[in-house]
């Protein structure tokens, strides 16, 4: 219940990106954006990682999680796990470089999570990031939110 | 208005699965720094079993031991997707295409390739469907006549279908194919009330069905051979 009224709270935040049979993917305003549709919530030098509403909507439902070890390292822009839905896995790959200091159990058991509450409870790693600098390489929610548009205008 | 896109498509015959794996790897690579276009191999297996990214090995039947007697071999690989059954007769494509370029996530790949059969069984009065919620592949009634797995790495597809021309299905008995209990296999040969020209016009009806769901404006032919030795942008 507690989530939920958060949720409410933050709506000011909220982008809305139009997707053609949903009406809308969710963007938040206050999270850094890669272009492989993974989003960054930085903390000082920590980041929460995942992957974005319009991400989950493309996959379809998420059947398999694969996390990567706790102390594990992560490079801007490569793979550090995967996802399974639809019979197709997809590479998850880190917005941020730095050290995984804790990775979301929960998915191992609910990977739906992702798909229900991909900013919230569908988060995938936290990282204590090694170069604050590359940060700037990441997209705000305007840029984020008109590059899904033009990708999805795309076909 | 959309630019005109080029497919490269390589006819390989039968191909030994760990060979395809390695070749799909290096197009991958060459894919991803657009070396190379989009390129579709279309090929068959000899008898090959396969595990998807989360190893159900549960759903192989028999001991591993015994696979090698009946002239069949096991691979575990990173696609997605449950234990399934390759081999002689089954036409596979795999198609290596950047999915960025044309906006497409993982879902709609899936279902576009879900449709690439479907229009492939009707041109022989078959009517097969996509399967419900959570069972990807397609369906004749009850019977699962193509089977999908595919790995997504950074947008570049790899892996991909496998449609039951005429394979031998008791190999299938040995596994739950796919993970789903209860469902029989089938193939174009039991459900089409006509008679099948050769399976090279078939495979390239196939072909054709999927650079048509796909939007590609042109079809450029590889030879194995160039494909094999190298000759896919990649330097040594």
């Amino acid at each position: 219940m507690a989530a939920r009224m958060l949720w409410a709270s933050r709506a000011a935040g909220y982008l809305r990106i139009s997707v053609p049979h949903r009406g809308f993917a969710t963007v938040l305003k206050d999270l850094k954006y890669c272009d492989s549709h993974e989003w960054a919530k930085v903390e000082g030098s920590s980041a929460t990682v995942g992957i974005t509403d319009h991400a989950q909507d493309h996959l379809g439902d998420v059947v398999y999680v694969e996390l990567p070890e706790v102390g594990a390292s992560v490079t801007q822009g490569e793979g550090f796990g995967a996802v399974e839905s639809v019979k197709a896995t997809s590479d998850i790959n880190s917005p941020v470089s730095g050290k995984v200091v804790e990775v979301n159990e929960e998915l191992s058991n609910s990977p739906g999570l992702i798909n229900s509450s991909p900013y919230e409870q569908g988060w995938i790693i936290k990282v204590d990031i090694s170069d604050a600098g590359q940060l700037n390489n990441l997209m705000d929610a305007d840029k984020y939110s008109k590059f899904c548009e033009e990708e999805d205008a795309k076909h | 208005m959309k630019s005109a896109r080029i497919i490269e498509v390589c006819r390989m015959g039968v191909v030994n699965y760990m060979d395809a794996l390695k070749l799909q790897e290096r197009l991958i690579a060459a894919r991803k720094s657009s070396k190379i276009p989009d390129t579709l191999l279309s090929l068959q297996h000899p008898p090959t079993y396969t595990l998807g990214k989360r190893r159900t090995d549960h759903n192989l039947l028999v001991p591993e031991s015994d696979l090698g007697k009946m002239g069949a071999e096991l691979y575990y690989t990173q696609r997605g997707g449950d234990i399934t059954f390759h081999g002689p007769h089954q036409a596979i494509l795999y198609p290596i295409i950047s999915l960025r370029d044309i906006g497409l996530g993982a879902r709609k790949y899936v279902e576009k390739l879900e449709l690439t059969m479907i229009e492939l069984a009707s041109l022989y009065g078959v009517r097969a469907c996509p399967g419900k919620s959570g069972e990807t592949g397609v369906w004749v009634g009850d019977r699962k006549i193509g089977a999908i797995g595919v790995r997504i790495s950074n947008g570049i597809t790899s892996h991909g279908l496998a449609f039951n021309l005429n394979p031998d299905l008791n190999y299938f008995k040995h596994i739950v194919p796919c993970g789903i209990e209860d469902k029989e296999v089938t193939s174009l040969k039991r459900e089409a009330d006509m008679e099948l020209p050769t399976e090279e016009v078939i495979e390239d009806q196939l072909i054709s069905c999927f650079v048509t769901q796909f939007g590609y404006s042109s079809i450029t032919w590889k030879d194995k051979k160039s494909l094999l030795c190298g000759d896919d942008g990649d330097t040594r």
